[in-house]
């Protein structure tokens, strides 16, 4: 499992740049729910998903901190990701997860609305960042169109998943 | 062992080796000065390099190989007598011991190390010193013994003849399966009174399982003396004599039962190869061999059995464990919430019992447990103060100044942690004492004191916590100088100067940039780097005051928690939210009364028992809301040193261990907190940081004297 982890998180970014190389065709992503819309983090970034334990809140921390948790015994700060990406806040309901991802700094918390599922990208499948504009672009790597041969095929109309950059996204975190 | 496993345990090593280097040179710096020989600290000293030397190389640290290569010769020469020890010497054997530490990376901000000039500084001290050939022959000593010493022995033979000392002749007969052991007896028991030069297998003597050897010792005391020392094994104890110009007498070779005498005359002529002579070369490739691996072997084995019980341990994997007994204490509340549940649903009432007892013991060795880790991470401050005397040593050279170390308290005993992070705020606190403190040997003897100055280092531990004192007799600071400085760098007008407290006035050097020296050539004025010192001691939760007397001297004094791994806390809530304060920083907890509560300049303060408390609402320092006023609340009286502050809260939840866990780098920077705990059930309280709180609460000087409660007078 890990060794998969470290080769998709290390070959992800190359593989939605410009040169894709022929053999690297298929690559896996987390997607979950945001303000209604769907993202997605590789999975190689993802340590692991946890139940949302109730957060301790920090006064005077940075705005987007949520609070901390404890993971096993390590104090693990936990960031609003609808805060980081701008958007409506909303109280958390009981599908809400937190998803672990290493910042290379630390392991940071990320909250997300719900977790849906992993799905295997190939380059036909992603377009680049070049489309999103504004200030989701710093964070964005591009948009995923899973399945979006068969939905041509039978006529059903494609999820759209915006595929995050977790450098970027935690980047100002450390 | 992964290579970076290796690489951890090469640098653990290293270090380790480095520290021990420290030491000895500092032993060396003392016998030096007092006029002592110390041809044993020289070989440690040797050894030392020389094992750094070893293990540099296999980790491919190029640049300390050459250096420990360069410093090696030194010694070498150094214990040949072909160099001799002077403070010169010195210097460069202490120097090295900086570049090594500069060179593992312990001190990345030093200058980098300049290996040319170093290794020039060590060949300017390394001209050889002349050599006294002729005095060897004086002596009665058999040509055949004098053709296998070594050069090192040979060195010490005649540095004692030089020095007058008395040679012996001493025979024994060990048996071969206990030579190690007979051998290292025989040291031991000689060691007080004399020095082994060499020993050598005896020709002739013994046979089969017994092996006579030939002692050659120097010592000052009398034959009898030593004989006695010596005990049974002095039996065949003999002076060797000095040869009146007659020519050359070589002893004959005797075997073990000759009988003692002194130095049996024979008309053996000292030819270059006496027939007499053969036997022992002859046999030294066969009984030499035990002995010259008795010689190093033997005080290798000692030291290797003396490491062995005890083990080198990361500090990251004591974090561990002290985490695992956290989990296990959660898991113990847990058990213990089952009890009570079990108990109210059944009537099973020797189960529950039972189930109680269980869970007794099984606290009190979990409390054991915990004591335990604890105490592995306790290490004596000696650690650091081992540093220090090398500082100290360092800095009054470069500023000719006299000054003399005197350390109490060196085994307290203080968390590894906290240890490795006091190195370098003591270093800054010596630097400067020595530097602006300690007058120059001439102005102290004009001013009536000795040219000798003093630094104190005095540790003790104080109920939970350990108080460092560092106290020089130097100079002191002037109220005058320090007030002129605060006004002209705009820290305050002179009217405001003019309140301040004498103790306020010194505090002032803990200002940020704050200092005196004008020169800007003076690159360590006091002041600068003191507010650094300041934040190091206030983030392991301590607190330093200075007191200082013009013209007398200066003293800091550091308060430290002795651990910061797991500490009792107060856990209060405010806002519905739990925090812990670390019980060593409460002074007390008092129902808050509202109507004592008067504002002063803006400020709620509290009159307690005749002195003036501020006060400050956690709920609104922390934006939290606030119960509505009819709630009763809470007032923590935090305490440290002589500061005080009292933090309104809105319930007391009692007493608890705690493990603090750092809070992750994104949060490093917010103010208020020292880490976070796990509370079990699902909980985490965030742990105060009362030095942090005192500090920013009382900034304002005004604040500072209020909660220094020294103001008696406050409002009823």
């Amino acid at each position: 499992m890990t060794e998969e982890l470290t080769d998709a998180r290390s070959s992800l970014p190359a593989a939605l740049g410009d040169s894709v190389p022929e053999d690297a065709t298929i690559r896996d992503v987390l997607s979950f729910t945001l303000a209604d819309e769907i993202y997605a983090l590789p999975l190689g970034s993802i340590h692991e998903i946890l139940k949302t334990p109730p957060i301790t809140h920090v006064p005077r921390a940075p705005e987007d901190v949520l609070g901390i948790i404890s993971v096993r015994g390590r104090i693990t700060t936990v960031l609003d990701l609808r805060r980081r990406l701008h958007l409506e806040h909303e109280p958390s309901s009981a599908r809400a997860r937190i998803l672990l991802v290493d910042s290379g700094v630390e392991l940071l918390g990320l909250l997300v609305d719900e977790v849906h599922q992993v799905h295997r990208l190939t380059p036909a499948e992603v377009e680049l960042s070049s489309m999103v504009s504004g200030e989701l672009a710093d964070y964005v790597l591009g948009i995923g169109r899973p399945g979006v041969g068969r939905a041509a095929e039978t006529g059903a109309s494609a999820e759209l998943l915006i595929l995050l950059d977790p450098e970027s996204l935690l980047k100002r975190m450390s | 062992m992964s290579e970076g496993d290796a690489r951890e345990e090469f640098l653990a090593e290293a270090q380790e080796i480095i520290e021990g280097l420290s030491r000895d040179l500092l032993l060396l710096d003392q016998a030096d000065k007092e006029g002592r020989d110390e041809p044993e600290l020289i070989n440690e000293v040797f050894r030392g390099v020389h094992t750094l030397k070893g293990i540099a190389g296999m980790f491919g640290y190029h640049q300390l190989g050459a250096v420990t290569h360069a410093l090696e010769d030194l010694l070498d020469d150094l214990r040949l007598g072909r160099v001799s020890l002077a403070q010169s010497v010195l210097d460069v054997l202490f120097e090295g011991v900086e570049n090594f530490q500069r060179l593992l990376g312990e001190d990345p901000e030093g200058p980098p190390v300049d290996l040319e000039a170093y290794a020039a500084a060590i060949d300017q001290v390394q001209a050889p010193a002349p050599l006294a050939r002729e005095t060897l022959e004086d002596y009665a000593l058999d040509s055949s013994v004098l053709s296998v010493l070594t050069e090192y022995e040979e060195h010490r033979l005649r540095t004692n003849i030089e020095q007058g000392v008395t040679l012996f002749r001493l025979l024994v007969r060990f048996s071969l399966a206990t030579i190690d052991s007979s051998l290292e007896e025989l040291k031991t028991r000689a060691k007080p009174l004399a020095e082994i030069i060499t020993y050598l297998p005896s020709m002739g003597g013994g046979g089969g399982e017994d092996i006579d050897l030939e002692v050659l010792l120097a010592s000052r005391a009398s034959l009898d003396e030593l004989r006695e020392a010596l005990g049974d094994q002095g039996e065949q104890l003999s002076a060797v004599e000095r040869r009146t110009h007659a020519p050359s007498r070589l002893p004959p070779a005797p075997s073990i039962p000759a009988g003692p005498g002194a130095a049996r005359p024979t008309s053996a002529p000292p030819a270059p190869l006496p027939p007499a002579s053969i036997a022992p070369h002859h046999q030294t490739s066969a009984p030499a061999a035990p002995a010259a691996l008795s010689k190093e072997p033997a005080a290798d084995l000692l030291s290797l059995r003396s490491v062995a019980s005890t083990v080198r341990v990361d500090i990251r994997k004591l974090d561990h464990l002290m985490n695992v007994v956290g989990e296990l204490a959660l898991v113990r509340s847990a058990m213990a919430g089952l009890r009570e549940k079990l108990q109210r649903l059944t009537d099973e009432k020797i189960l529950t019992r039972d189930l109680h007892r269980i869970g007794r013991a099984f606290e009190r060795h979990l409390s054991e447990l915990q004591d335990g880790i604890l105490d592995v991470r306790m290490v004596p401050l000696g650690q650091v103060f081992d540093k220090l005397a090398r500082i100290v040593r360092q800095v009054a050279r470069e500023h000719e100044k006299e000054v003399q170390l005197v350390v109490t308290g060196a085994e307290t005993e203080v968390d590894k942690l906290i240890v490795e992070e006091l190195s370098d705020p003591l270093m800054h606190i010596i630097r400067n004492a020595i530097d602006h403190g300690i007058e120059s040997p001439k102005m102290r003897e004009l001013g009536g004191k000795p040219a000798l100055g003093t630094l104190a280092l005095n540790a003790y531990q104080k109920g939970s916590h350990v108080v460092l004192e560092i106290e020089d007799d130097g100079a002191g600071m002037s109220i005058e100088r320090l007030i002129e400085t605060a006004v002209r760098r705009g820290l305050m007008s002179h009217a405001e100067a003019e309140e301040l407290t004498h103790e306020e006035v010194l505090a002032l050097v803990f200002l940020p940039g704050f200092t005196t020296r004008s020169s800007i050539t003076d690159i360590s004025g006091r002041g600068v780097g003191m507010d650094v010192v300041k934040t190091n001691i206030s983030r392991l939760g301590g607190i330093i005051d200075i007191q200082s007397e013009y013209g007398s001297g200066t003293k800091l004094t550091i308060t430290l928690p002795v651990t910061l791994a797991i500490i009792s806390a107060l856990l209060v809530k405010v806002a519905g939210r739990p925090f812990a304060i670390p019980i060593t920083a409460v002074q007390e907890a008092i129902l808050l009364v509202p109507q004592q509560v008067r504002t002063l300049e803006g400020r709620e303060v509290l009159s307690l028992r005749d002195t003036t408390l501020p006060l400050c609402r956690l709920n609104e320092l922390f934006g939290l809301e606030s119960r509505d006023p009819g709630h009763r609340s809470f007032v923590v009286v935090t305490a440290l040193a002589n500061r005080r502050l009292g933090l309104i809260v809105d319930e007391l939840e009692g007493q608890q261990d705690i493990v603090i866990k750092a809070l992750g780098p994104s949060l490093t920077d917010v103010p208020g907190f020292s880490g976070a705990t796990d509370l079990g059930d699902e909980r985490v309280a965030l742990v105060l940081d009362a030095p942090g709180l005192l500090e920013e609460l009382l900034a304002t000087t005004e604040w500072r004297r209020v909660g220094e409660a020294r103001l008696a007078e406050g409002p009823r």
